[in-house]
C-alpha cells in the first residue's frame, strides 16, 4: 500500500480501471481475478520467493518481490515512444523505491474496512535496493522486470 | 440498401439462433464480477472477495475443440453463443463491447462447472457479428 501511495503521488494519471472502478496503476496479480491478457502501462506485483529465518526470538521473513511492467507505447505516436514510456517507468520505481530510509511501520489490515484503518504493528518492513531486469521486446511491446527483496519480522499472533 | 442490409443481418441472427436451436442449444450462465468498491483497500489486498452475478447466456452449443487429451493439461472447448444475446446483455450491462464483457467476466458456470474464457472471436456477416465463439478452458480440479 505504501508503494501504491507513492508511485499514485508521483504519477497521479498512472491509473488502472479494474472492474468498474479507477485505481491507482499499481495491483498485486495474486489478488485480482485472474485473467488471460496483461495490462500494460501499469506495475503488477509477484510474490515469488520466501525464506523464513526462526534463529531469533522474531522470525524473520524475506519475501522476494518481483515488478513486472510493460508498454506499447501510444498511439498517436505508432508506438514509438515506448522506450521513453519504459523509461519513464523505470525512473518512477527508482525513484521510489530509492527514497531513504528503505522501511516503513508495519501494519495490519486484517480488520481494516470502510471506515475501519488498518492497525500499526510494533515493527517494521524493509527493503532492499532493487535490481532492474533485462528489457525484452515482444511484438513491439517493452517489458521489464524489477526484483527486491522485502523484510519483516513475524510479529506474535501472526500466521 | 442500408435497409436491405439491416434486413439481411436480421435474417441471418435469426437463422444463426434456429440453427443453434436446432443442434442442441443449451443455456449456460455467463459469471460477471460485482463492481469493485471504490478505495477499499481489502479488495486490494485480497482479503474481501467480490461477490458474482450470473447472467444466462441461450442458446448456446458446447463441443470439444481439441479431440487429443493432453496429461495434466485442461482440455480445451469451444461455445459457440448466439449474437443477438450477447447484444441484449452488452447494452443492459452497459458494456463498451463483446470483448469487453467477454474480458472482464470471470468464465463460464455450465452446470457446477466454471469454465475459464480463455479467447473470444466472432463470426460476421456484412459487417455485424451474429455468432461469437468463446473457447473455454476446463477447471484444473477436473483434469484427470
Amino acid at each position: 500500500m505504501t508503494l501504491q501511495g507513492r508511485l499514485a503521488t508521483l504519477n497521479p494519471s498512472r491509473t488502472i480501471v479494474l472492474r468498474g472502478v479507477v485505481r491507482p496503476g499499481t495491483l498485486v496479480e495474486e489478488n485480482e481475478l485472474p485473467t488471460g491478457s496483461i495490462p500494460a502501462d501499469i506495475f503488477r506485483l509477484e510474490w515469488t520467493g520466501l525464506q523464513v529465518n526462526s534463529a531469533a526470538s522474531l522470525p524473520l521473513v524475506a519475501m522476494e518481490c518481483s515488478i513486472n511492467y510493460c508498454t506499447d507505447g501510444t498511439a498517436g505516436n505508432g508506438g514509438m515512444d515506448r522506450g521513453r514510456l519504459l523509461a519513464g517507468m523505470d525512473a518512477e520505481l527508482a525513484s521510489t523505491l530509492g527514497v531513504e530510509p528503505h522501511t516503513v511501520g508495519k501494519m495490519n489490515y486484517a480488520e481494516a474496512g470502510a471506515g475501519v484503518a488498518p492497525v500499526a504493528m510494533g515493527t517494521n518492513v524493509f527493503w532492499s535496493d532493487p535490481v532492474f531486469g533485462a528489457v525484452s521486446a515482444i511484438d513491439g511491446r517493452l517489458a521489464r522486470t524489477l526484483m527486491l527483496q522485502v523484510f519483516a519480522y513475524q510479529e506474535a499472533g501472526e500466521l | 440498401m442500408m435497409g436491405d442490409l439491416i434486413c439481411a443481418n436480421r435474417a441471418v441472427a435469426r437463422a444463426t439462433d434456429a440453427l443453434l436451436r436446432a443442434m442442441g442449444g443449451r443455456g449456460v450462465m455467463l459469471r460477471m464480477p460485482a463492481p469493485a468498491v471504490p478505495a477499499d483497500v481489502t479488495e486490494q489486498l485480497g482479503i474481501a472477495t467480490p461477490t458474482f452475478q450470473d447472467v444466462p447466456l441461450a442458446p448456446v452449443v458446447y463441443r470439444k475443440a481439441r479431440a487429443t487429451l493432453v496429461a495434466g493439461e485442461a482440455a480445451r472447448c469451444e461455445l459457440l453463443v448466439s449474437a443477438t444475446v450477447v447484444e441484449a446483455i452488452v447494452g443492459s450491462l452497459a458494456f463498451e463491447s463483446a470483448s469487453v464483457l467477454f474480458a472482464t467476466a470471470s468464465g463460464i458456470l455450465c452446470g457446477d462447472e466454471l469454465f475459464a474464457i480463455v479467447a473470444a472471436a466472432e463470426e460476421q456477416v456484412f459487417g455485424k457479428p451474429y455468432v461469437y465463439r468463446l473457447q473455454l478452458k476446463e477447471p484444473l480440479a477436473q483434469v484427470v
